[in-house]
């Protein structure tokens, strides 16, 4: 063959010869294995004493080489090996060559049950581990208030830095957004009723009440919660937290009780920025749909709300803080080894805080209307 | 592969005029150094004098500042990725297994990629891969955290087997190991250069390593690269060199290296 000796990126293999004597030229490689197989299988049903000629090929690789022990396993008479391939067919044939071990496979109506048994495992496992969790950083969080000497401003600082100044700009960009999503919605609904005045009002106590604080706390649960799951789950991964208990600190309070404060005192602050932003958005719309100065507007807001209504949606911050700080950093520490468990732990800790964020807004919702507030 | 008995006289890979610099630090001056078919090359120095960043260089990894590397005369960025997977396999000092697959299927992954061979036999082929870099069948359906440190140094030889490189890259194969299982990987080394005739280039500091296995070996101190025999080393007057083959640790290679040239 022509090509038979070239070591191009596509190899050649011939067949020739006849009887029960074949001969093989060219590269038996990974390439041409499939092409090898075929035509000797045919071959091998045909007749019943075989030798095969392998003096002429120019190239053999482990693939081919297995191919040629496995034939000589049949019965099949290797001849003219030449001395080169000697030692690779020597050290691939004294290999045990078993196949791969694979894992009994189970009917998709059991996987599907054992799934759902496994599912209830987890969710029964998952409740357990947040509220023991929680427990564990309400009692380390009395124990850092009642020896404030034992906190770590630094550490607080930076995470104050991290969570709340460095979201000051999304999170007002969100908050003018919704007021002003809010603002049309209401001027569509109430212009029929010559209600469009009300507006204001409405954008006002939503904002105050419930959206700052509710677009806030999904903000950074998107963002920090997550941080919170991939710092403390790599630092995990790589061992760190493993150096840390072995040095004698306790993990939970140089990582999980920073985070804490500094979340729990730069949520209600973001949430502040929110309402006024929100108020900001509320203005523009005013302005634009209603034709109402800025200042005409703010006197109509303070007519409209009250020191509750911000109240009422100051208050919810910190515990919405509390609750993604715990599940984040909860997440982070269950991270095993590898880079896909980072993955699925920090998607499951954002999943969760924001829904914990919603459970939450509306159980205060009930609990507030039957207070009065 | 024939060329692994005879040696000839093109290189399998050469590198010319290596710069690189760090800040101001110039790790690499102006290295030239050619790798021939079929040799187990030892690159030794001391920790920081670049010698994991040689070996990116060689392989395409990292962009030296100035110079080139050829590989069977083409230069390294001219290889196409498909020829590139054929030509090296590479063990990364961590192993780098991809933790989401087991071992099976990382060795699996280039063959799956590169070829149209039908899983099955793909995973013959992996299985002697596997059996060949000295795991257990019942290790190929682990995954990488499940492994030891010398069970992941295995695997990866496997997957960087893969597609039967001719050359094969070997970034501190023993480091973190137990001697016993570091001789192990030695003798593999061996073994694979001679069954499978692949070049093979170690990074390492291991002095057993490179007295027993490597047939030359490429010193870098102070950003030069110095390359010979052992035998010849041993004789250069330079005094990390000097130092480096005459400490309390290089007597034992040293005599590991005689008994093992005995037996060979």
């Amino acid at each position: 063959m022509a090509g038979a000796t070239s070591n191009s990126s596509s190899p050649i293999l011939a067949v020739d010869g006849n009887g029960d004597r074949l001969a093989l030229d060219g590269v038996l490689g990974i390439r041409t294995l499939d092409q090898a197989r075929h035509t000797l299988e045919q071959w091998r049903k045909q007749r019943k004493a075989q030798v095969l000629d392998v003096s002429k090929l120019s190239g053999l690789d482990t693939p081919g080489a297995m191919f040629l022990c496995e034939l000589r396993d049949k019965h099949v008479e290797l001849a003219g090996v030449q001395p080169k391939h000697e030692a690779l067919l020597e050290l691939i044939g004294g290999l045990q060559r078993k196949p791969l071990v694979k894992p009994p496979a189970v009917p998709r109506w059991r996987q599907l049950v054992i799934q759902l048994g496994k599912g209830a495992d987890d969710f029964w496992r998952d409740s357990i581990d947040i509220t023991a969790f929680v427990g564990r950083t309400v009692s380390a969080l009395g124990h850092a208030l009642m020896h404030p000497s034992s906190l770590r401003p630094a550490s607080i600082s930076r995470q104050i830095a991290e969570t709340g100044i460095n979201a000051l700009p999304i999170v007002g960009l969100m908050a003018v957004m919704i007021s002003v999503v809010i603002g049309y919605q209401s001027v569509a609904q109430l212009r029929p009723y010559g209600g469009e005045d009300f507006t204001i009002g409405l954008i006002a106590v939503s904002v105050l009440r419930e959206m700052g604080v509710l677009i806030t706390a999904i903000m950074v649960a998107g963002r920090s919660g997550s941080a919170f799951t991939a710092e403390i789950g790599v630092m995990k991964a790589r061992e760190e937290i493993d150096a840390l208990n072995s040095m004698g600190l306790q993990p939970f309070d140089l990582l999980v009780i920073p985070r804490m404060i500094g979340l729990i005192i730069a949520l209600p602050l973001l949430t502040f920025f929110a309402d006024i932003m929100g108020l900001l958005g509320g203005a523009v719309i005013a302005q634009s749909l209603l034709h109402i100065s800025p200042s005409q507007d703010f006197e109509r807001v303070r007519e409209a709300v009250d020191m509750s209504d911000l109240f009422v949606g100051l208050v919810k911050a910190p515990v919405f803080a509390f609750f993604i700080a715990t599940v984040g950093c909860m997440h982070g520490l269950r991270v095993r080894g590898s880079a896909e468990s980072v993955g699925r732990e920090t998607t499951r800790a954002v999943v969760k805080a924001i829904f914990l964020v919603i459970v939450f807004d509306a159980l205060f919702s009930v609990f507030f209307e039957k207070v009065g507030l | 592969m024939s060329a692994a008995r005879h040696k000839q006289a093109e290189p399998i890979l050469s590198a010319r005029g290596i710069v690189n610099r760090f800040g101001k630090q110039r790790v690499h001056d102006k290295l030239d150094l050619d790798i021939e078919a079929g040799e187990v090359l030892g690159i030794a120095g001391g920790s920081g004098s670049g010698k994991t960043v040689l070996l990116k260089t060689l392989i395409g990894l990292h962009q030296p500042d100035s110079g080139k590397v050829l590989i069977e005369g083409k230069p390294i960025d001219a290889v196409g990725a498909e020829e590139k997977a054929a030509l090296i396999g590479v063990l990364f000092q961590q192993g780098a297994l991809f933790s989401s697959l087991s071992v099976s299927q990382n060795v699996m992954l280039p063959m799956r990629e590169y070829t149209d061979l039908p899983a099955a036999e793909q995973e013959q082929i992996a299985a002697v891969k596997i059996e060949l870099a000295g795991l257990s069948a019942d290790s190929a359906v682990k995954f990488p955290a499940q492994l030891s440190g010398g069970m992941v140094k295995r695997a990866a030889l496997a997957r960087a087997l893969a597609l039967d490189p001719r050359m094969l890259f070997l970034d501190e194969p023993t480091s973190d190991l137990d001697p016993l299982t570091a001789s192990g990987i030695d003798e593999l080394i061996m073994q694979l250069n001679r069954g499978l005739g692949v070049t093979v280039v170690i990074v390492t500091h291991d002095l057993t390593t490179l007295m027993t296995v490597c047939d030359r070996v490429a010193v870098l101190v102070d950003g030069k690269i110095t390359v010979g025999t052992i035998d010849k080393l041993a004789q250069s007057h330079d005094p990390w060199i000097h130092d480096f083959l005459h400490g309390p640790r290089a007597q034992g290679a040293m005599n590991a290296r005689k008994t093992h040239h005995g037996i060979r």
